[in-house]
């Protein structure tokens, strides 16, 4: 497995930056934070555009940079390459010659530009000219022409932050089509926990300069429910459930998609995209979505009612000024987060080990892979 | 033998074309070096740059004058390594020009590589690109109007020297005599009708290839260009 070793620290005057960690990259890494939290600098750091740096970036077992040693690895030769939040693609050069400068300087290429431009369906844009591309056709020029260099590892700078929902989506899911047919490890970084609990595999979460969490995207996507209020970027993450779950129906004959859930079903609208049974689905439930029942609803509207257990009410600072707790219930081994008021907790007398039924609608069920 | 007019015009040709040539060498580093610099030495560096815009032609030819002359080190240096004397000779005007036309080379270099910024550079370095294939294949092409206009403005301000010549170069037919020296001869010597001839020439000439410069960085919109 390729690890990242990252041991140093960066010193700005508004600014400082610090980390210990080693990663393995598998797959897609998310890097969470808000703005300032240090993410754009750790992946320049990685790039080798970030000067003064005091420490070491160990990847795949070289040394890309250790001031301890004096050894620094120029960006162009370390093989790695960065998608910025703006593209940045050279407005003097046609698409294709975009891509031609990246293919031309990459050494024992094997990747054609055509099959990259049939990859990131572009075909129709080869001869246009950048400036006039939209924001979404621009990011994926942008991703096509990092990929033709070839590189070790690929940095994501919020490459959807300026993008609509339907570019967003069209994006999030190419990249993961490239990290699967090409398996490249990518760290992605985003402000948007969305974003990354729909892609990623890991995740490290920053704030003001330093890592306070590292693992398992969906559990550190939960531990983030916590987390969130110590944090500047509080108001940037919606506390959620994080689902990896089975397809069992595609279509269950009324437009509804069906996921397991161990013995347990989850009904959710059916996606336009086209899916297999077996295929595990990326999806998230907001806390605030969900509600809490202690017998099974029986004359509701709301199509999904899985039984379980509660396992924690807690409540935060900021929960308290809110008059409200996030509620943990456990359904079939999967752990789920509902935030609801106090006032509700007190007229069902929620307590710990009680069991109850939560209830969301099949909308309430999200995903953007489609 | 050709008429000294003539041979003016081949002089004032020559000395333009090595000095620009000279210019932009000297000039597209130090224009870089300014535009990437943060330290206070840089207003210091842009002031020397600037400063043959407001010095009158004579105190910058006095002052070469004297350093130019065997008796002081850089003449000295120069007549021992060529075995010739530095002042009055061709050499001496083109370097008096280089001193003289910088600012016109190295502003607006400096500027273009101002506004070009380092985000683009940081892509192409993204995409394997060292320093030097960055320079070629992305600052050179996208700031390539300045650098015309960089080329043109050093160039038509040298053909149009006059004071720093008369002072370093005197006026020595095929060597140093150019084109607003030998005006300056026929005013003196009342043959106004030559003098009519080289000035219209020079006022012509210098209208063109200023229009053309101007022509050529036309943004894209106004020459029909859809964007």
């Amino acid at each position: 497995m390729t690890q990242l070793n990252l041991d140093f620290s960066l010193n700005y005057k508004a600014f400082k930056f610090a980390i210990n960690q080693t990663m393995d990259l598998t797959g897609i890494t998310g890097i969470f934070g808000h703005s300032g939290s240090g993410k754009s600098t750790l992946l320049r750091a990685i790039a080798g555009l970030e000067k003064d740096i005091n420490g070491s970036i160990v990847f795949d077992g070289k040394a890309l940079i250790d001031t301890s040693k004096k050894l620094c690895v120029k960006p162009e030769r370390r093989n790695i390459s960065l998608v910025f939040q703006d593209s940045r693609l050279f407005p003097h050069l046609t698409v294709r010659d975009n891509l031609k400068y990246a293919a031309k300087r990459c050494v024992n290429s094997q990747l054609n530009i055509t099959d990259i431009l049939t990859l990131t369906e572009l075909d129709q844009l080869a001869d246009a000219n950048v400036d006039d591309l939209s924001s979404g056709q621009k990011q994926r020029v942008a991703l096509a022409r990092a990929l033709l260099t070839e590189p070790k590892l690929l940095l994501l700078d919020e490459p959807l932050s300026a993008l609509d929902q339907l570019s967003k989506t069209k994006l999030l899911n190419l990249i993961v089509k490239v990290q699967q047919q090409l398996n490249i490890p990518i760290l992605y970084v985003s402000h948007s926990v969305d974003e990354l609990q729909q892609v990623c595999d890991n995740m490290l979460i920053l704030s003001q300069g330093e890592v306070i969490n590292y693992g398992n995207i969906h559990q550190t996507i939960h531990q983030l429910n916590f987390l969130c209020a110590s944090l500047p970027s509080e108001q940037l993450i919606h506390q959620q459930t994080s689902l990896s779950l089975p397809i069992i129906s595609t279509d269950n004959g009324q437009g509804l998609m069906k996921l397991a859930l161990a013995d347990q079903e989850i009904l959710f609208p059916r996606l336009p995209g086209k899916f297999i049974k077996a295929q595990q689905l990326r999806c998230f439930i907001l806390a605030s979505d969900i509600s809490i029942c202690l017998s099974e609803p029986q004359n509701s509207t709301i199509v999904n009612h899985l039984s379980g257990s509660i396992s924690a009410i807690e409540s935060s600072s900021i929960d308290k000024a809110t008059h409200s707790v996030l509620v943990t219930v456990v359904c079939s081994g999967q752990e789920f987060f509902v935030h609801i008021s106090t006032f509700s907790q007190q007229k069902l007398a929620l307590s710990i080990n009680q069991p109850v039924y939560l209830q969301f609608k099949a909308g309430a069920v999200r995903t953007y892979l489609y | 033998m050709p008429s000294p007019d003539l041979l003016a015009l081949v002089v004032t040709l020559k000395m333009a074309a090595i000095t620009t040539v000279i210019l932009l060498l000297i000039g597209t580093p130090l224009a870089w070096y300014l535009a990437k610099m943060t330290s206070r030495f840089k207003v210091i560096i842009e002031a020397i740059v600037a400063l043959p815009l407001v010095l009158p032609p004579t105190v910058l030819g006095f002052y070469l004058l004297i350093a130019f002359s065997p008796q002081h080190l850089p003449g000295e240096i120069w007549q021992q390594v060529t075995g010739k004397q530095l002042a009055f000779s061709f050499s001496a005007i083109v370097i008096g020009s280089v001193l003289y036309s910088l600012p016109f080379v190295v502003q607006p270099l400096q500027k273009a590589f101002e506004q070009l910024g380092g985000s683009l550079l940081e892509a192409g370095a993204m995409l394997g690109a060292g320093p030097i294939d960055r320079f070629f294949t992305l600052v050179l092409p996208l700031t390539k109007a300045s650098f015309i206009t960089a080329a043109s403005l050093g160039f038509a301000h040298t053909v149009g020297e006059f004071g720093v010549i008369l002072m370093i170069g005197g006026n020595i037919p095929g060597e140093t005599r150019v084109l607003s020296i030998a005006l300056f001869d026929h005013v003196e010597a009342f043959d106004y009708a030559k003098a009519h001839v080289l000035a219209i020439s020079l006022l012509i000439g210098s209208m063109i290839l200023l229009a053309s410069v101007y022509l050529l960085n036309l943004p894209r919109r106004a020459t029909g260009k859809v964007n």
